[in-house]
């Protein structure tokens, strides 16, 4: 399967593009599809700020920040602790993500590494 | 009895068993104790029962280092000190405040938390507060509205705070110190020198000196320096004419660690379930509420970061506003207008009111989402954040202080650290997200021209047992001089995250219990 940048993005702001390319990582059950393109940060901090936050992930993350690798990294850090577990949901990878110190700031934001992410694949895709 | 000391003649003698100088809530505390008692209880008080401005200018002072709050502003001059404008706000230091913890240079008390436990006990009347209970669960039996957030308590746990009226112990103590038999009041008498023998051993008397030149002693068995850390440690500095460094100063410590509580805006709270979020025991309704909690930072996070003691309280905001810090809030016109109100009996709306922020204002609206966090945090025990002698004099003669405060990289490292542990609990326990201000990304040496205090002067005199170390031993007495005694929260060794009143006014009873033993 193929897909243009404008296609892909598109996709990925409305979760499609999860089942399309994460078959590597199992994830494709439309609700963590649909969690992965619009983080719940949107909801608490609104767009705006969800996209300034993935904006500000991606400046100071340069390298690996295109939608492939972003994906490729929520999805993989959702195995790392357990790897057997293949259905634990976006909000439990941050939950743990919390638990387990795996945090960043960004824009003074302490965030989980999963969702900074999210919000940098949610930057790309609006 | 009172007297005003303008009235006596000049060069007159006035004597008593026990002499304390200052009436504030330290002062005025211990004077209680001992009303009525067979015992001679002299009371000095530098103003009279109101807010004098010249007295009031006698408080002025230089400052160096950090900015400061005018001086004549941070401390009132008249009989019931600083209780005057003070907000009320009470909670107990922690068990850990009173420990040497190695990450804290020149932490820790001779005392422990269990030695102050009967004198909160017996302070929180004093204060006018509720029950000596600061245990989260009994508040939250109370009230079913009431309800912590499920943080990890070995991270964050549930600071309880009790609210006095506040009591003004300049109204409330009045009646009871004037007519008490035993308790001789002098109002304008400004104490000017701490005369000590020749061996600087012990204390022959006090030299009290009014405008006009005029000059009384006051010879006691007992001495307490009750007037708050600046102006004990000027007294002591001051009192320079056997000792050149100043009484009680041999180690040079007198002045030395003088702390604040550092309050400031410091992060956001953006709830993720506001309708489902329960926060009113984090909320405060001022006059209203009788005990709220704010966010604590555990002991055991202190030990593992390397960081200090502090707190977050909550208040409804929005994202993005500017925010106030202690000292922008309340500047001095804005206070002295407040006291005005309150003299004239309260007619209208408090000047506090007209300057509250949206937050203090906004208590009942239904859901909030967004909070901001206001840090309340100890700062390191820190020698060289000091108060010295000024060149320049006021108008009894006496040097004005002059106040170098500083703070240290440890001191923001542990404010950006506890927020850091806060966010990830908030998130851990899907409560919701918490945002730093930019002031704390900068480096740890950088402080915003927005930097408070709460008007919380402690250290200058501080506690230790060595006495290379610490100006008075654990019974508040001045190492080496056998009767001279320091109440207040000049004796702090650290400064804890809660506020001074409730400690300084239970180790005063504890002082006062002490020098019953001592004069019986």
């Amino acid at each position: 399967m193929t897909l243009d940048r404008r296609r892909f993005l598109q996709l990925a702001a409305t979760g499609m593009v999860a089942g399309l390319t994460t078959s590597a990582c199992a994830r494709n059950t439309s609700e963590d599809a649909i969690a992965l393109g619009k983080p719940a940060l949107v909801e608490m901090l609104g767009p705006e700020r969800a996209r300034e936050i993935g904006a500000q992930y991606r400046a100071a993350v340069p390298t690996g920040n295109t939608a492939a690798n972003l994906r490729d990294a929520i999805s993989s850090s959702q195995h790392r602790q357990f790897p057997w577990i293949r259905n634990r949901s976006i909000e439990e990878q941050i939950r743990d993500d919390f638990a387990a110190g795996r945090t960043v700031v960004v824009s003074g934001w302490v965030l989980s590494e999963t969702e900074a992410r999210q919000c940098a694949l949610y930057s790309l895709s609006v | 009895m009172h007297t005003d000391a303008r009235t006596l003649e000049n060069g007159s003698v006035i004597q008593g068993d026990l002499c304390i100088v200052g009436a504030g809530a330290a002062g005025i505390s211990i004077a209680r104790e001992w009303a009525n008692s067979p015992l001679n209880v002299v009371l000095l008080e530098g103003g009279g029962f109101d807010l004098e401005p010249a007295m009031q200018d006698l408080y002025r002072g230089e400052i160096v280092g950090q900015p400061y709050f005018p001086l004549e502003a941070a401390r009132l001059h008249f009989f019931g000190g600083t209780t005057g404008h003070w907000a009320g706000y009470c909670s107990t230091y922690d068990p850990i405040d009173f420990e040497t913890r190695p990450w804290v240079p020149h932490s820790g008390w001779p005392i422990r938390r269990e030695d102050l436990d009967p004198f909160y006990a017996r302070a929180q009347p004093i204060l006018d507060l509720g029950p000596y209970e600061y245990d989260a669960e009994y508040w939250v039996k109370r009230d079913r509205d009431l309800e912590p957030f499920p943080l990890d308590p070995s991270k964050v746990w549930t600071k309880m705070w009790q609210f006095s009226p506040p009591t003004r112990f300049g109204t409330k103590y009045r009646d009871a110190i004037v007519n008490a038999r035993n308790v001789h009041l002098y109002t304008h008498a400004n104490v000017c020198e701490v005369e000590a023998n020749e061996g600087l051993s012990s204390v022959d008397g006090l030299r009290v000196r009014m405008f006009d030149g005029k000059e009384h002693r006051v010879k006691a068995r007992c001495y307490v320096l009750a007037c708050c850390s600046i102006q004990n440690a000027r007294l002591l500095l001051a009192s320079n004419r056997r000792a050149s460094a100043g009484l009680g100063n041999a180690h040079d410590i007198v002045g030395r660690y003088f702390m604040e509580h550092l309050e400031i805006p410091s992060g956001e709270l953006v709830l993720a379930k506001p309708q489902s979020t329960k926060t009113k025991m984090y909320e405060i309704d001022y006059g209203v509420t009788k005990a709220r909690a704010e966010l604590a930072l555990s002991a055991q996070v202190q030990k593992e970061h390397g960081i200090l003691n502090g707190t977050a309280s909550l208040e409804r905001g929005v994202l993005g506003e500017q925010v106030k810090s202690t000292f922008q809030f309340l500047p001095p016109e804005l206070l002295k207008a407040t006291m005005a109100w309150e003299k004239g009996g309260k007619v209208g709306p408090s000047p506090l009111s007209a300057s509250s922020p949206p937050a203090a204002t906004a208590v009942q609206q239904a859901a909030p989402r967004i909070f901001h966090l206001m840090t309340r945090q100890e700062q390191a025990p820190n020698p060289n954040s000091r108060v010295m002698l000024s060149t320049e004099k006021d108008a009894m003669g006496m040097p004005r202080p002059k106040l170098d405060w500083q703070l240290t990289e440890l001191d923001k490292r542990s404010i950006r650290t506890y927020y850091k542990v806060l966010g990830q609990e908030m998130g851990r326990t899907g409560l919701g997200r918490v945002q730093l201000r930019d002031w704390l990304l900068s480096d740890d040496r950088t402080w915003p021209s927005f930097i408070s205090g709460g008007w919380h002067h402690m250290g200058t005199t501080r506690m230790h047992a060595d006495p290379k170390q610490g100006v008075v031993d654990a019974n508040c007495r001045v190492h080496g001089i056998g009767n001279l005694y320091v109440a207040g929260a000049a004796v702090y060794p650290t400064a804890g995250a809660a506020n001074p009143t409730l400690t300084l006014v239970a180790l005063s009873l504890r002082l006062s219990d002490y020098l019953r033993t001592k004069l019986a």
